[in-house]
């Protein structure tokens, strides 16, 4: 009967659909509430923030203009910082990426314990990025580390690299750590992309005469798109907040080889007392990342097909 | 009414019922302190009090302070203290500012940056029951603000017995000269002359101090209020020897190649393990060495100087037991923190922290406690009236304070320099310009 009933365009209606209004606003408001003094006042406030000399502990709050913008542009550290984190998202992005899908086509494809596979693969995407670069640094440390330990017993001790101690391998390794921890997750949306291509366009293609390769190339490749559009900007999105892994695995360090936007505007607002200098570091990383995604969604829309 | 005027109502009152519950919350909170406020009462209640706790150090130390928490809880029921000691591998310094930026501050904290929270109104004045336990308690503008909870720890040389027995050395060295022969020896006989924990960052303050000591601060107690009147700079004979000293430590191989990446609480199984002959640190670790074996036999002395003198970081700082502005405004909490300072610096209660730490005794009784060969060693070389005793860069107060983000920047700075293998007089500017930019930073502050 609900289904049939037509509301005539009256003075009734019009009362109908305010009440409705008025309800739904009752039900907006308390999450409104929340989500404004939670995430959008202290957004907007760190607008002002960013123009302060505040170290974070006092009390008095001293506006500075836009010297805290100037340091930054002028900041060894932070082109550093900006070319570590430029260095880690594009490696993340396309490693992460290339081990998801290879993943999600191997776990598509096998016959028996599909499911195993999958949750095997995904379990690292379970464990915290604390956790994890507690474990990692174990096994990437010099002295005690797995990897050092079995040169060592193999006779290969002149191999052994310290991993997080030099700042030509500190990157590599939490780049290693990340995809690690990352790619399950990402294997996850090809999977869901790779399940939604139809099996009669790579049978047709098959009986046309097609190899795995070409099917692959021509047919479910571009039929991915989508899903390489969410996977991509996802990706990206991470890597450009990658903390966790830098805080556990090497402080930054050594010295300031491996800090990254996240990372120094976390050490220069907390413990380098500059809680202003680094609230304009994030609004800086904040419309960084806001022109990566949007020249991403811009770029791989282009290639999206519709089935 | 109707319907929807009553949903309107119920939610109206819902929301209302929900705000005077919250804000009973807060009034219930805001009475207290109110009613508090400048009301220190000594008497200690019977009914339920609660406060926090923030502490730091190595595991021997973490555990000694958790043994007095539990010993003070178990003998005061009534009071509950929230132990938020820090735990994990990040700087006290970054891990007290986050704990205050999320509005955890302890009510008691081992304070080591004081001039940086007493300016900034976070701790208060000592009540004068806590002065009357210790016996010497620096002030910061004639206040004093923290109750040092042990003496200041010289840094020196923890041995290996055997390691020295096998690279033929029989010897603590006169000078420094002495000592880096001491390092060839052990180099040439096959081990690994130092562990160095690397990986946590207050482990470089021991070197880094030990050199800019000899070669600085030692001899001009004044020189880091010259730095930022610029007076002084990094780039100046001494501070640039010290830090060659420092780095020729690394480029000569005395130091384990995995520096980097060892744990300060990883170099006692370095030593034991016989990875390394040597490890440059303080007495508390005396017992992590003992507790990873037992039976290994080690050494402690002091390192000279070039001249021979001995100069060890001794010089009682504003380091120590304080109590944040908000506790010392509760009367109730107040009393309870004082309580507990009282039996932690207790004679039955303080020798056993003392002894189970190596530490110095700071109190007015005497604690006397049965220490180690090395502790004995330890407590030879600060009772020798030819040992100089300085300060660490980090512990000077008033004009003499270093900026306080200054430190840890620069033991990353020594870090750059150590893993690219170029140090330079540049870096050493690059020392003082950092070392401006921070003082006019915390002076725009201010």
């Amino acid at each position: 009967m609900a289904n049939t009933e037509t509301i005539p365009v009256t003075a009734q209606g019009t009362a109908k659909k305010r009440k409705r209004l008025s309800y739904s606003i009752w039900f907006i408001l308390p999450a409104f509430i929340l989500y404004t003094a939670f995430v959008i006042y202290p957004t907007l406030n760190s607008v002002n923030l960013s123009f302060t000399s505040w170290d974070g502990v006092s009390d008095e709050i001293r506006y500075i203009g836009f010297d805290n913008f100037v340091e930054m542009f002028r900041s060894e550290r932070v082109y550093n910082a900006l070319k570590n984190t430029l260095i880690l998202s594009l490696s993340l992005v396309v490693l992460e990426n290339i081990a998801a899908l290879i993943l999600a086509i191997l776990v598509d494809q096998v016959r028996w314990f599909k499911s195993l596979f999958r949750s095997i693969f995904y379990f690292p995407v379970l464990l915290s990025g604390i956790v994890m670069g507690f474990v990692w640094a174990i096994i990437f440390n010099f002295n005690f580390g797995v990897i050092s330990q079995l040169l060592d017993r193999i006779g290969l001790s002149d191999w052994k690299i310290d991993w997080l101690g030099n700042p030509n391998y500190a990157l590599l390794a939490i780049i290693i750590t990340t995809v690690w921890k990352g790619s399950g997750y990402y294997m996850i949306i090809y999977l869901a992309g790779l399940q939604g291509i139809p099996p009669e366009l790579n049978e047709a293609a098959a009986i046309d005469g097609a190899n795995r390769w070409q099917r692959f190339r021509h047919i479910t490749f571009p039929l991915l798109a989508s899903a390489m559009t969410v996977s991509v900007m996802l990706s990206m999105i991470g890597a450009l907040k990658i903390f966790d892994q830098i805080a556990v695995m090497t402080d930054g360090g050594p010295g300031f080889a491996t800090e990254t936007l996240t990372y120094i505007v976390y050490k220069v607002g907390f413990g380098e007392l500059r809680q202003g200098y680094g609230t304009a570091l994030s609004l800086m990383l904040f419309v960084l990342i806001l022109i990566v995604s949007l020249i991403q969604i811009k770029l791989l829309r282009k290639r999206e097909v519709q089935m | 009414m109707t319907m929807h005027t009553k949903t309107m109502a119920l939610s109206v009152i819902s929301v209302m019922a929900l705000s005077l519950i919250l804000s009973a919350c807060g009034n219930n909170n805001a009475g207290t302190t109110a009613n508090s406020n400048g009301a220190s009462s000594n008497e200690p209640a019977n009914k339920e009090v609660k406060f926090s706790i923030g502490a730091t150090g190595d595991p021997a130390t973490k555990q000694a302070m958790a043994d007095a928490v539990a010993a003070f809880t178990k003998a005061n029921p009534n009071i509950k203290i929230n132990d938020l000691s820090e735990g994990g591998s990040m700087a006290y310094l970054d891990w007290l500012k986050t704990k205050e930026a999320v509005g955890e501050f302890p009510d008691l904290i081992e304070m080591r940056d004081t001039q940086l929270f007493a300016e900034a109104g976070k701790i208060a004045e000592l009540p004068q029951e806590w002065l009357d336990l210790v016996a010497d308690a620096p002030t910061l503008n004639d206040k004093h603000y923290t109750a040092p909870i042990v003496g200041a720890f010289p840094h020196g040389i923890i041995y290996s017995k055997k390691a020295y027995e096998d690279a033929g050395v029989s010897a603590e060295p006169k000078t420094y000269d002495e000592f880096l022969a001491i390092q060839e020896k052990l180099k040439t006989s096959g081990i690994t002359p130092l562990t160095f924990g690397g990986k946590d960052i207050f482990h470089w303050g021991f070197w880094i101090n030990k050199f800019f000591m000899d070669d600085m601060l030692a001899d001009d107690p004044n020189w880091n209020a010259k730095r930022t009147k610029g007076e002084v700079s990094f780039t100046d004979a001494g501070p640039m020897q010290a830090m060659t000293d420092f780095t020729e430590l690394f480029t000569k191989g005395y130091v384990e190649q995995g520096w980097a990446s060892t744990a300060d609480n990883q170099t006692a199984s370095m030593l034991v393990t016989g990875k390394a002959a040597q490890l440059f640190s303080g007495p508390w670790m005396f017992a992590q060495i003992s507790q990873a074996d037992p039976s290994f036999e080690f050494g402690w002395y002091p390192v000279p100087d070039r001249k021979g003198r001995i100069i060890v970081n001794g010089t009682n700082n504003l380091q120590g037991w304080a109590i944040s502005t908000a506790a010392n405004e509760d009367a109730d909490k107040q009393a309870a923190i004082t309580e507990f300072v009282k039996f932690f610096f207790s004679k039955e209660q303080y020798t056993k922290f003392v002894q189970a730490v190596n530490g110095i005794p700071t109190t007015k009784e005497t604690i006397t406690y049965e220490a180690s060969p090395q502790m004995n060693r330890v407590l030879e070389v600060m009772n020798d009236p030819n040992t100089i005793k300085s300060m660490q860069i980090n512990a000077f107060w008033g004009e003499a304070q270093m900026p306080t983000q200054w430190r840890n920047w620069f033991y990353k700075l020594a870090q750059e320099w150590l893993t690219k293998g170029d140090f330079s007089a540049d870096y050493m500017k690059k020392a003082d310009a950092e070392w401006d930019a921070n003082v006019k930073a915390n002076a725009a502050a201010k």
